[in-house]
């Protein structure tokens, strides 16, 4: 028996690939950004008081105050004291914390006298944070004195504006754009259909038509805030090519996003290129200019606190300035929509995941249903997504409702549960790649491989009546070495 | 992953009142006038600092004067229009240039002192406590706040608005919010109990330069952030009272049995609630055994 072995391989194997997953929709934050920037790129970028400011605004909380303690500190700190500076019961947050700083360049190590290693913030990055909380050095690009606005634009007017050009791109992503040419959508440039297909939000179908990615449906169902914040990453990514230069371009971004709503700052003194970004900008909404001429914009919210969602809601309602109402979703629990919308494009994302019942000039009723979830779950749109997107857009009556459970989102609880648990019940595959062993001569051998294979971890199942074993890939090659000793010392 | 996403997705802000002592009798002042307008550059930074850590932080500066107490920041009604003139963040250049206009124009104004008058500290803190509530009470939907208290001072220790200081701390602990103390000068008991009683910290300096490092150290994180910082450990507070008849901080008094007033001697009436008191007897003997059934 062992003789006809020895001849032959032993058992068959076969190897089955995985079913690749469908790629998501990655969203990077300032911090992850900047981490995949190279430490040149970085230095340079620090030489912009705004950028600093927005990094520091991005930093972990104790990073932040380890970096405001050793701000006005002359010489390096030892690492020592600053590790003396956490509590025990958190020196993994603290750690964590010292590592984002040293990955984004912020600090970097250095040796001082008697052996020691100390942290020192880089210099370029502790000026100009405290230009930008002191001040002196230079003033930003954009803060040349203006005569007085004759028409000034006050803030509900540039709400209004900032959200038409917005959609317009939404609209002509979903192609709603087409139809009502007459409502707010004057069609998007050829340098925006740029972006959106480098973005992979948009792909060139094979007739030569432009239509929206499955990315992009997770897009749509992003908040404005961190849809106009992918979209800039995407568009810095491509800046380079169109001959602009990413510092110039990112710190303009962040000194926009640190300007005051409802204020005139002047373009005068920008170079070409900037201009043209400025042009770029205003297509997006989030500047608004009369004319392309003219040498005076209005930031819109859209470029307010990029980096931050929440800031765009104002945490305080001022009697004076009436915030508009976005949301015009009502969720019942009897998983019932109710949205008050009459935009097509609103109509079309939530058409994604529910099924439709009825259309009034300003409402469209829904419901939530297993097969609709999980049509929008096949779609790659996810639960998370789904309850984000009905949380962002709930109308204000939804948070002011007292529930029973305390929760902080606004939807009914056993909603959001059951959302996540149609996405869970799709779940019970787990995809592992292996390599299948079966055809064995003999019990004895089986039951030798199968106990190797157990005890380095890499079996992943097993049948003693048909004798099959399936190995992790990763182990394929020690089973299968482990066998080829294993037959030779038996015959 | 897990724990950044908890840092972006709770929806708070925090508010900080820093109500500044810039009573002109305050000892360390009158020795170095200079001094005012260091502190004063020491709290703006240290304002700003606050600001810095999340674009939705608040910030108020009360000044608090021997006869009044005013708004530095924000302004009152509509807000200065500053423009940039350096590398300074917008906001900040607000603060900054708003604080040094109030101040000069409450201090050009202030009535003449001839003799030293003591700060009134407790009304000022009560004014924060109203604004915090009334920013509470605006306050968007499903945003939380944390709101806290900054008193920087270099008064003497003021028994006579005890009672104000009282209801101050319990109300400010009531409602949450953190008082904190940073003497310049000397020991301030009462204001030691006010940080005790709501969870805050009491600092105070033996030397005056590094103000700002001190301030920046100890008082810049959160409340709910500093148990994860090493701070100087609360010493221990001195709990006494003050009596309500001459203002006094006493060790061992007489309390009304109706209202718990204090006071230092005994009075046949109560001075607050009029409660009428039997004038205790001379201390009996051994009492008298009792007859026998």
């Amino acid at each position: 028996m062992s003789d006809a072995k020895a001849g032959r391989s032993g058992p068959t194997t076969s190897t089955y690939a995985l079913i690749p997953k469908p790629a998501n929709l990655q969203c990077m934050d300032l911090q992850e950004y900047l981490r995949t920037r190279t430490p040149e790129t970085l230095e340079k970028l620090y030489n912009y008081p705004t950028i600093c400011l927005a990094v520091y605004r991005e930093l972990p909380e104790i990073a932040r105050q380890f970096v405001i303690r050793i701000l006005f500190v002359e010489q390096p700190v030892p690492q020592a004291v600053v590790a003396s500076w956490g509590s025990q019961h958190y020196a993994k947050e603290q750690a964590a914390s010292a590592s984002c700083l040293t990955e984004l360049n912020v600090w970097r190590v250095t040796a001082i006298p008697g052996g020691l290693s100390a942290w020192e913030l880089c210099s370029t990055f502790k000026k100009n944070l405290k230009i930008a909380l002191l001040g002196g050095g230079k003033p930003w690009s954009m803060s040349h004195t203006l005569e007085k606005d004759s028409k000034p634009r006050d803030i509900a007017f540039l709400d209004t504006y900032a959200m038409a050009r917005w959609r317009c791109v939404l609209h002509y992503m979903v192609g709603t754009g087409s139809s009502n040419k007459t409502q707010d959508s004057e069609g998007i440039s050829p340098d925006a259909v740029r972006i959106l297909l480098h973005a992979n939000l948009m792909k060139r179908d094979e007739r030569d038509g432009i239509t929206i990615t499955r990315q992009g449906f997770q897009f749509l169902l992003l908040d404005t805030q961190s849809q106009v914040w992918h979209f800039m990453l995407q568009y810095l990514d491509t800046c380079e090519e169109r001959g602009l230069s990413l510092p110039d371009c990112l710190s303009m971004l962040f000194q926009l996003s640190f300007s005051t709503l409802g204020r005139d700052y002047s373009s005068e003194g920008m170079s070409a290129k900037m201009l043209t970004f400025l042009q770029h900008l205003r297509e997006f909404g989030l500047v608004f200019q009369r004319k392309r001429k003219e040498g005076r914009f209005y930031p819109t919210r859209l470029a307010l606190n990029v980096t931050n969602k929440h800031a765009t809601v104002p945490a305080i309602i001022n009697e004076e300035d009436k915030v508009q109402e976005s949301g015009y979703i009502v969720v019942e629990t009897n998983y019932r929509v109710y949205a008050y919308t009459d935009s097509p494009l609103q109509v079309a994302v939530l058409g994604l995941f529910t099924e439709l019942l009825y259309r009034f000039p300003n409402l469209v009723v829904g419901v939530l249903t297993r097969d609709s979830v999980r049509q929008a779950l096949r779609g790659g749109i996810t639960a998370e997504q789904i309850v984000s997107y009905l949380e962002q857009y709930a109308h204000p009556n939804m948070k002011l409702t007292e529930s029973a459970i305390k929760s902080k989102s606004p939807l009914p609880p056993t909603v959001v549960d059951q959302i996540k648990l149609w996405e869970l019940e799709r779940n019970r595959f787990t995809y592992t790649e292996g390599v299948v062993y079966n055809q064995f001569l003999s019990q004895a051998d089986f039951v030798t491989l199968r106990d190797y294979a157990q005890s380095i971890n890499v079996l992943v199942h097993m049948n003693e009546r048909t004798r099959t074993m399936v190995v992790t890939k990763n182990g394929h090659d020690d089973v299968k070495r482990f066998w080829k000793r294993y037959s030779k010392g038996g015959g | 992953m897990n724990n950044k996403s908890q840092d972006h997705d709770s929806n708070k802000f925090s508010l900080l009142v820093i109500v500044l002592d810039t009573n002109p009798s305050q000892r360390i002042v009158r020795q170095n006038p200079q001094l005012l307008t260091q502190f004063l550059d020491a709290i703006i930074a240290f304002g700003n600092a606050h600001l810095m850590q999340c674009s939705q932080n608040k910030l108020a500066v009360l000044s608090c004067h021997h006869h009044a107490t005013d708004f530095l920041y924000p302004m009152p009604g509509k807000q200065l229009d500053v423009r940039q003139v350096d590398g300074q963040y917008e906001v900040f250049s607000l603060v900054e240039k708003t604080v040094k206009q109030r101040l000069s124009h409450i201090i050009t104004n202030a009535p003449k002192l001839n003799a030293p008058c003591e700060s009134i500290l407790a009304g000022s803190m009560a004014m924060a406590l109203c604004y915090i509530s009334r920013i509470q009470r605006n306050a968007a939907a499903g945003v939380k706040m944390h709101s806290r208290i900054l008193v920087v001072t270099g008064s003497n220790e003021c028994a006579s608005q005890y009672m104000t200081y009282m209801n101050v701390f319990f109300t400010a602990q009531k409602l949450g919010i953190t008082i904190d103390v940073c003497a310049l000068d000397k020991t301030m008991s009462l204001l030691q109990q006010g940080c005790d009683i709501t969870g805050g910290q009491y600092l105070r300096l033996t030397q005056l330069d590094g103000l700002l490092q001190y301030l920046l150290w100890v008082f810049l994180p959160d409340p709910q952030m500093r148990q994860k910082l090493v701070l100087p450990p609360a010493t221990k507070v001195d709990y006494r009272a003050a009596c309500f008849c001459h203002r006094e901080l006493i060790d061992i008094g007489y309390v009304c049995s109706v209202c718990l007033s204090i006071f230092c001697k005994f009075s046949p009436i109560c001075t607050t609630c009029h409660t009428v008191f039997k004038i205790p007897g001379p201390i009996p003997g051994k009492p008298k055994k009792k007859k026998k059934v």
